[in-house]
C-alpha cells in the first residue's frame, strides 16, 4: 500500500526527539493505573504507549481548554503532535467541529488549535471493560479524521498517512529516520489484530442496542426508567467533563469586556435558569434525562455527527456507578 | 457591523438615555460605536462590563441604525446593575442573533398581537416595522395586559399607535385603579373583543410563559391554525451562536434556530412554557 510507512522504533523516537525543536508533542504514557496524555520531552519520549484504548483525558480538551479567554487576540502557538489517539476519540472531534467550525458562526479559537494540531491515531490492541465503540458505528482504529495512524508491532512503527498534513509530516520525520514503505505482510498483521479486536468488542457487546436504535429508546422510555438511573446522581458532571463530545460552556465577564468560554455542563444545577428563577432542568431526574435526550435524540436530529462514540468513560467517572450501557440493554429489552 | 472574526467580543456602546417606563421596566437608548442593523425579533448579548451578559430583543425600529433601545425589566443579577446605571456609562453589545418576524409573510394579512408585561419590547419594535409597511397590511390589532395601571410600559407610544390608521390598542389591567377606563382581567380576555378575520390573520405572542401558554391556547380555541402563531420564546441564551447549549429546547437552540418560533414548530418540544 503506498500510503503505508514503517520505522524502527528506536529510530522513531530518536526522530520525534528532533521534531521537539519544532512541535510540542504530547502521547500517552503510563503512570501506576491510569494512561494519560503527557507533554513529550526527551527524557519521557521511550515511554509513550501506543495501540492501547482511551487515554484517562478526553482529546477535546486539548481543543475546548477547561477555561479560555476568547476576547483577547489568539497566543500564536507552537503546533502540536498528539499522538496515540484512539478512534473513538478521533471520531468525536466531528461533532465539536460540527458546532465550533460552523460556517456562519466560526470559533477562532477553536479553529486555530485544529488548524495547529497534527493528529496521529492509533490502532487498539487491546479493550477496557466499558469499550463499546463499535456499537455506535466507530471502528476500534482510525478510518478519518486523523492525519496519520500508527500502529507499533514487533520493533517497528507502522504509519498510514490520511491527510496532506500527515504526508507533511512523514517527510519532515526522513530526515532523522529510515522511513520504508510497509511490507504487505506486516499490513496483513496489523489488519489482523484489527480485526480480532473489532470482533471481542461485538463479543462483548452483543446485546446493546446499536447507535441508530437509542434515539427511538431514549425517546420512549417511561419516567419511571430516569427515576431509577438517576436515584444515585449526585449531579457532579463527571460524565459530561470526561465526555469527549459534551461541549456546552458558559461565557463568564471579566472587565475590559473580556469573556471566558468555561466548559459546563447540563448535570449541574441551574443550568438552563434563566432570570426571575424560571428553570426547566429544576430537577435531578430531569437533568438527567436531559442529557441521553441531548446525546441521542435532539442532537441526531440537528447533526450529522454522532454525539456518543462508546468511549465508556461516563461509566468509568461515575461515583454513583450509574452505567449507561445497562440503562440502554434494559431499555432494549 | 460587529467582526465576525471573533464571535464573542462585544462592541461598544454608549448609554444615551435612561427611560423609566414602570416602576420595574426601563428602556436604555444605546449608541453602538459603529452601525448597527437588525430584523425586528432578532436579539442581542448586552453586557455589563465584568458583570455579566443577557439576551434582549431590541424594541425599537429595526430601520434605525445609529441607536438601539433595549427595554428590561429588573428581575436578576445583570437586569439590577442595569437598572442602576445612568447616561454616559458604557455597555458591549454582541449579535443580532437568531431568526426574527417573518414580516414579508404578514402581508395582505390582518395581524393580532398579544403582549404582556416587558413582552411588549420585541411588540414595539415589530409595530414600528409594520407601520413601515402598513400600506402591505390589513390591520394591526394590539392586545396589551399588564398588571397594574402603572405597569403598562410605552403610554405615549401608545397614544400614537391608537392615533394612526390601521392600528387598533385594546388594553387590560388585572388590577385597575380609579382612573382606570379599560378593560380588567388578563391579557386573553382582550381576545373575547377582537374582531378579526381569522382566515386572513396571522397571531404574534410575547410575554411572560403563562401569558404565552393561555393566549396560544385561546388562539387555537378562536380558530388559529398552529403555524400561524408566532412565539418569541425565551431561555437562558448564553453565547447567542448556538454552541453553549443553555437554551436547548428539545431539537433546537432556541437562540439560533429561534427566538420566534410558530407553535407548530415547537409544540412537541419539552418545557416550551417554562
Amino acid at each position: 500500500m503506498e500510503n503505508f510507512y514503517s520505522v524502527l522504533i528506536s529510530e522513531w523516537n530518536r526522530a520525534m526527539e528532533n521534531l521537539l525543536q519544532q512541535y510540542e508533542i504530547y502521547a500517552p504514557i503510563q503512570t501506576d493505573e491510569t494512561i494519560d496524555y503527557e507533554i513529550i520531552d526527551a527524557d519521557n519520549i521511550s515511554e509513550a504507549v501506543y495501540n492501547i484504548p482511551k487515554p484517562t483525558t478526553p482529546l477535546k480538551t486539548f481543543f475546548l481548554p477547561v477555561k479560555e479567554n476568547v476576547t483577547k487576540p489568539n497566543q500564536s502557538e507552537k503546533t502540536r503532535i498528539i499522538t496515540g489517539i484512539p478512534s473513538c476519540d478521533l471520531q468525536a472531534l466531528n461533532i465539536l467541529d460540527e458546532i465550533y467550525l460552523d460556517k456562519e458562526y466560526q470559533d477562532s479559537y477553536y479553529a486555530d488549535k485544529r488548524e495547529k494540531t497534527i493528529l496521529i491515531g492509533t490502532s487498539c490492541f487491546s479493550i477496557q471493560e466499558h469499550c463499546h465503540c463499535i456499537s455506535y458505528e466507530v471502528k476500534p482504529y482510525p478510518e478519518s479524521v486523523c492525519d496519520i495512524s500508527l500502529a507499533e508491532v514487533g520493533n517497528k512503527i507502522h504509519l498510514k498517512v490520511f491527510t496532506k498534513k500527515g504526508e507533511g509530516l512523514i517527510n519532515s520525520l526522513k530526515k532523522y529516520a529510515t522511513i520504508s514503505k510497509s511490507p504487505q505482510i506486516e499490513i496483513e498483521e496489523i489488519e489482523l489484530k484489527q480485526k480480532k479486536i473489532e470482533n471481542q468488542l461485538l463479543e462483548n457487546n452483543r446485546d446493546l442496542p446499536d447507535y441508530k436504535k437509542t434515539g427511538e429508546l431514549v425517546e420512549q422510555a417511561k419516567d419511571e426508567i430516569w427515576q431509577k438511573y438517576s436515584s444515585t446522581c449526585v449531579s457532579c458532571g463527571a460524565c459530561a467533563t470526561i465526555c469527549p463530545t459534551c461541549s456546552c460552556f458558559l461565557l463568564v465577564d471579566k472587565q475590559g469586556f473580556e469573556k471566558v468560554r468555561q466548559l459546563d455542563a447540563c448535570q449541574y444545577p441551574g443550568f438552563e435558569r434563566v432570570a426571575g428563577d424560571e428553570d426547566p432542568l429544576h430537577g435531578l431526574a430531569k437533568r438527567f434525562k436531559n442529557r441521553y435526550f441531548c446525546k441521542y435524540f435532539w442532537k441526531p436530529y440537528k447533526f450529522n455527527s454522532i454525539t456518543c462514540t462508546g468511549c465508556g468513560r461516563c461509566i468509568e467517572a461515575c461515583i454513583g456507578k450509574i452505567n449507561k450501557n445497562e440503562l440502554f440493554r434494559e431499555l432494549a429489552q | 457591523m460587529p467582526d465576525k472574526t471573533n464571535i464573542y467580543k462585544p462592541i461598544k456602546a454608549k448609554l444615551l438615555e435612561v427611560i423609566t417606563e414602570s416602576p420595574t421596566i426601563k428602556t436604555f437608548v444605546l449608541e453602538p460605536e459603529q452601525d448597527f442593523s437588525f430584523k425586528t425579533g432578532e436579539f442581542i448579548e448586552l453586557t455589563v462590563d465584568g458583570i455579566g451578559e443577557a439576551p434582549f430583543t431590541p424594541s425599537s425600529s429595526p430601520l434605525e441604525t445609529k441607536k438601539i433601545e433595549v427595554t428590561i425589566m429588573k428581575t436578576g443579577y445583570v437586569t439590577e446593575y442595569l437598572h442602576n446605571m445612568k447616561p454616559g456609562a458604557t455597555l458591549g453589545i454582541r449579535g443580532p442573533f437568531g431568526r426574527g418576524y417573518p414580516v414579508e409573510k404578514f402581508h395582505d394579512k390582518e395581524i393580532l398581537v398579544l403582549g404582556g408585561g416587558c413582552g411588549f419590547a420585541p411588540i414595539r419594535s415589530l409595530l414600528y416595522n409594520l407601520m413601515a409597511v402598513s400600506d402591505k397590511l390589513r390591520k394591526v390589532t394590539l392586545c396589551y395586559g399588564s398588571k397594574t395601571p402603572d405597569e403598562c410600559i410605552y403610554k405615549p407610544y401608545v397614544d400614537e399607535l391608537k392615533n394612526t390608521p390601521k392600528f387598533e390598542v385594546l388594553r387590560t389591567v388585572d388590577e385597575p385603579d380609579e382612573s382606570w377606563e379599560e378593560s380588567v382581567g388578563v391579557a386573553t380576555v382582550l381576545l373575547d373583543k377582537v374582531k378579526i378575520d381569522i382566515k386572513n390573520s396571522i397571531a404574534v405572542v410575547c410575554g411572560p410563559p403563562v401569558m404565552m401558554k393561555f393566549g396560544t391556547n385561546k388562539l387555537l380555541e378562536m380558530g388559529y391554525p398552529e403555524h400561524d402563531i408566532y412565539l418569541s420564546m425565551e431561555k437562558n441564551m448564553s453565547c447567542g451562536l448556538g454552541k453553549c447549549g443553555h437554551c436547548m429546547m428539545g431539537k433546537y437552540f432556541v437562540c439560533k434556530d429561534g427566538p420566534v418560533f410558530t407553535y407548530d414548530e415547537i409544540k412537541d418540544q419539552p418545557d416550551i412554557w417554562s
